[in-house]
C-alpha cells in the first residue's frame, strides 16, 4: 500500500471532485472520489481512510450520517464536513460528533489543502504544504 | 481554542466573573481596559467610549456619535478576538460575534428582588425606589441594545449559556463556565474562523468610512466587501468611487462592491427646495 494519505472525497455535485482531486494529488494525497453517498459508504466498510471530505447536503443519507458511519468504524480517520448551507448550528453539531474540521462552500483548494495537511499532521504524517506552495511562486 | 463572551446584567459581577475564568482556563481576559487603547488610537475620550456602552438611548442627534463610538470599540474587539483563548466583557461582543460558533456567549443574571435589595443598602433608598430603579435599568439595558444593534441583549436566546446568581454561587459559574467552554462543539474551525476574520475586516472598512459615511453597513467574505451607504441620486457615482478608493486599500480587501440605499429624507428635502 502507498504511504500516501489516503482521502475519500464524497460530494454529489461531480464538479468538486474533478476539481479537488488534482489539487489533493499535488500534497501527496490517493484520492478516491464518489458522487454517491451509498457507494462510499459501501467502500469504507471494507477499506480505512486517513480522512474523508464529505459534503453535508445530499439525497438519500446526509454527510452526518457519513461522519457518523466513519466515527463508529474507523475512530482514527479524521472526517472533514464541507457545507454551501454553512451555519453555527450545523457547525456545532458536526463538531459535537466528532468531525476534524468544517469548511463552508465555496472555498480555494489551498483551504482544504491546508485543513488535509492539519489531518495528516495529526495522524503523524506530515504534509509539506510550504513546499507545495512554494513549487506554485516558482512555477 | 475557543473565545467566551460575557454579559451580564451587572457590570462588577460580570467583569469578576470573567476575569476568573479567564485565570482557571489560563485564557486573556479583555475588558474595558481596551477603552484606553482604542481612545488613543482614534483620537477620541475614553469616557465618551464607555458612555456609549453604557448610557441608555438619548435623543437622535446622540445616536450617530455614540454609533460612532460603538464602531471604533466593535472594531478593536473584534481584532482581538481573532486570537483563540480570550475571555471578552463589557465591549458588547455579545451582540456582534452571534454567529461564531467558537464564540461561547454566557448571560450573567440576578434574581430582580435580590437586585432591589441591593441596591437599597447600597444607596439608601426604599426598596420600593429600588424595584422601580431596577425595572428602568432593565428596560434601559433592553432599549440601548435595541437601538444599538437592533438586538434584546436581555433575550436569553441569544446566548449559549444562561447563568442565574440568584441559584449558583458566583464561583460556581466559573466553574460551569469553564467545563461547558471544553465541549467539542465550541471549538474553533475553518468555518467559524473565516467568520471571525469576515467580521473583523467588515468593522475595520466601516471604521475607515463611518466619518463620512455615518449609516454605512459593510459585509465582507474572503476579501470582497459589500459597502451599503445611503445617498441621493446625483452624488451617487462620487460616493461609490470614495468608498472603493478608501476601502480598497485596506490590507486584506480584495474587491469592493457599493450598494446605494436612496436617502428618502435627503430626496424629499431636495425636492422641496
Amino acid at each position: 500500500m502507498s504511504d500516501n494519505l489516503q482521502v475519500l472525497l464524497l460530494d454529489d455535485e461531480p464538479i468538486v471532485g474533478r476539481r479537488l482531486k488534482p489539487a489533493l494529488a499535488k500534497i501527496g494525497c490517493d484520492v478516491d472520489v464518489f458522487e454517491d453517498p451509498e457507494q462510499a459508504l459501501a467502500k469504507m466498510a471494507q477499506k480505512e481512510y486517513d480522512v474523508v471530505v464529505t459534503d453535508i447536503r445530499m439525497d438519500q443519507i446526509d454527510g452526518m450520517q457519513v461522519l457518523e458511519f466513519v466515527r463508529d468504524r474507523w475512530p482514527r480517520s479524521k472526517v472533514i464536513m464541507i457545507t454551501g448551507y454553512a451555519m453555527m448550528s450545523l457547525a456545532r453539531e458536526a463538531m459535537e460528533k466528532g468531525a476534524f474540521d468544517f469548511i463552508a462552500k465555496p472555498f480555494k483548494p489551498d483551504d482544504l489543502r491546508r485543513v488535509i495537511a492539519k489531518a495528516a499532521h495529526a495522524l503523524g504524517s506530515d504534509i509539506d504544504f510550504e513546499a507545495v506552495e512554494m513549487e506554485k511562486v516558482n512555477g | 481554542m475557543p473565545l467566551i463572551i460575557v454579559s451580564s446584567d451587572n457590570f462588577k459581577q460580570g467583569d469578576e466573573i470573567g476575569q476568573k475564568v479567564a485565570g482557571v482556563l489560563g485564557y486573556r481576559y479583555v475588558g474595558r481596559e481596551l477603552l484606553t487603547w482604542v481612545a488613543s488610537e482614534n483620537q477620541v475620550s475614553e469616557e465618551d467610549l464607555a458612555r456609549a456602552l453604557d448610557d441608555p438611548p438619548g435623543l437622535l442627534a446622540r445616536r450617530a456619535r455614540r454609533q460612532r463610538m460603538l464602531g471604533y470599540i466593535e472594531a478593536a474587539c473584534l481584532n482581538v478576538l481573532l486570537d483563540d483563548n480570550v475571555v471578552c466583557h463589557g465591549l458588547a461582543a455579545h451582540l456582534y460575534v452571534r454567529a461564531v460558533s467558537h464564540a461561547l456567549k454566557v448571560r450573567i443574571i440576578n434574581e430582580p428582588e435580590q437586585r432591589a435589595e441591593e441596591l437599597s443598602q447600597a444607596e439608601g433608598i426604599s426598596l420600593d425606589k429600588a424595584r422601580k430603579q431596577v425595572l428602568r435599568q432593565t428596560k434601559d439595558e433592553r432599549r440601548w441594545s435595541e437601538e444599538a444593534y437592533s438586538l434584546d441583549q436581555t433575550d436569553a436566546s441569544l446566548y449559549d449559556l444562561v447563568i442565574s446568581l440568584g441559584t449558583l454561587e458566583l464561583d460556581k459559574a466559573v466553574e460551569i463556565i469553564s467545563d461547558t467552554v471544553s465541549y467539542r462543539k465550541f471549538q474553533p474551525m475553518t468555518y467559524s474562523r473565516k467568520l471571525m476574520q469576515d467580521k473583523a475586516l467588515a468593522a475595520g472598512v466601516r471604521l475607515k468610512l463611518m466619518e463620512q459615511f455615518p449609516d454605512i453597513r459593510v459585509e465582507a467574505n474572503d476579501g470582497t466587501v459589500v459597502a451599503y451607504i445611503q445617498s441621493l441620486k446625483k452624488d451617487q457615482r462620487k460616493k461609490q468611487e470614495m468608498v472603493r478608493q478608501i476601502a480598497g486599500e485596506l490590507p486584506g480587501v480584495r474587491h469592493v462592491e457599493v450598494h446605494i440605499i436612496r436617502d428618502l429624507v435627503g430626496q424629499a428635502a431636495q425636492s422641496s427646495r
